[in-house]
């Protein structure tokens, strides 16, 4: 496609990033602003706010996270098999047969080492 | 025209490269390193590539920076507990890798033969004529891949996973 | 395709040599060692991008399939080395690369 061709992906998406912006310079303008500490605190009472915004998050999400990451990548093989289903015929089929079966030999792999129970 | 919007993403590439390697905090690393990405996947639409943008957004920034995002905010790091290398390390690196440049720059100044193209074809990067060319002369790789992703999955399993099921 | 042609070769050369040696600065300079690995992961993209430059110029294909496969090792790459930065942050409680040189002695 000619990249004058993407002109109205470009047009779209800059209508969005416009209304947003918009919106966010316009709302503070519009409205009443009385700053103060105290206004400017989480919770006007109860317990006082402290430390840092970043929670840690637990660690029991890491193997989760990086088996996400590794069946991720797969979209980068199955797309385009998928485009060329048809004339593939069973050579491609077998292709992809052997790849998804030697990725199901890792889940297996993976359920059986147990990375995916929660309580331990 | 695609002069200008090639020159606009490579200055904001390299940009936010620099900001992602001289930013205190590593979370804004990430973020910088993000938007590298972005202006990356914007020179592969430029070049007639849409499958390998969409595909590069999809697994840098959706998947592999994600995951170092996660990475750094697991492990609570911020700016106050940065290590920091002292000055003179950084300027003997800066110095590195700025002769690094000179050099490779001074190799590639009129190495290149290679003229306009001979016969352009826009479909090369459309994702149906990569998927032939994938399933007819790399199929081998292909294979290889998902045994590469395999002993992946194996080594992350065995890192990760502390108090093992054997 | 045809304004295509008005960008010449050389500025990607360029452009990518430029953005490898980005990386190649952050991994001499930093010491998070998380960083280090984006750094490396902005090198893999360098060259990615000097493969998908040559592909289309050369009316090729098979650039942007190499560059499919330095996906697939990044990811492999991102995900094991990730797992062993955190294992290391379990036992020494800290991500700076110069205290691991137990093997130097």
């Amino acid at each position: 496609m000619e990249p004058s061709g993407y002109m109205p992906i470009v047009l779209q998406s800059l209508v969005a990033l416009g209304f947003v912006a918009l919106v966010l310079i316009v709302v503070p303008l519009l409205g009443p602003r009385r700053k103060s500490d105290k206004k400017n605190e989480n919770f006007e009472c109860g317990i006082e706010g402290q430390g840092n915004a970043r929670m840690p998050v637990s660690i029991k999400y890491l193997m989760t996270a990086i088996l996400f990451v590794l069946f991720d990548v797969e979209v980068i093989f199955f797309y385009p098999y998928a485009v060329n289903f048809r004339e593939m015929g069973f050579n491609g089929f077998f292709a992809v047969l052997m790849f998804v079966g030697v990725f199901l030999l890792g889940f297996y792999y993976v359920l059986r080492k147990g990375a995916f129970e929660w309580d331990r | 025209m695609t002069l200008y919007i090639f020159l606009t993403l490579a200055i904001v590439s390299v940009i936010t490269a620099l900001l992602m390697v001289f930013s205190r905090n590593p979370v804004h690393s990430v973020l910088f390193l993000i938007l590298t990405f972005f202006a990356i996947a914007g020179q592969y639409v430029l070049l007639n590539a849409q499958f390998l943008a969409v595909v590069h957004i999809i697994v840098y920034a959706g998947a592999i920076m994600v995951l170092f995002l996660f990475v750094l905010m697991m492990l609570n790091l911020n700016s106050e507990t940065e290590p920091q290398k002292s000055t003179m390390w950084k300027i003997m690196a800066a110095i590195a890798a700025g002769s690094l440049l000179l050099t490779l720059t001074g190799a590639l100044r009129g190495s290149v033969q290679l003229a306009t193209p001979v016969q352009s074809n826009p479909r090369v990067g459309l994702v149906e004529n990569l998927g032939k060319v994938l399933f007819t002369d790399f199929v081998v790789p292909f294979e290889i891949a998902g045994i590469l992703f395999l002993a992946a999955m194996v080594g992350a399993v065995l890192v990760g996973k502390k108090d093992l099921k054997l | 395709m045809e304004e295509l042609r008005t960008i010449p070769i050389e500025y990607y050369l360029y452009l990518s040599t430029v953005l490898f040696c980005i990386g190649v600065l952050g991994v001499l300079m930093r010491r998070n060692a998380i960083v280090v690995l984006m750094c490396v992961e902005l090198m893999l993209n360098a060259v990615n991008l000097l493969l998908a430059a040559f592909s289309t110029y050369l009316s090729d294909a098979q650039g942007q399939i190499m560059v499919f496969f330095i996906m697939v090792v990044a990811a492999a790459e991102a995900a094991v080395g990730l797992g062993i930065l955190v294992m290391i942050y379990r036992n020494t409680k800290s991500t700076d690369i110069s205290l691991l040189d137990k093997l130097r002695n």
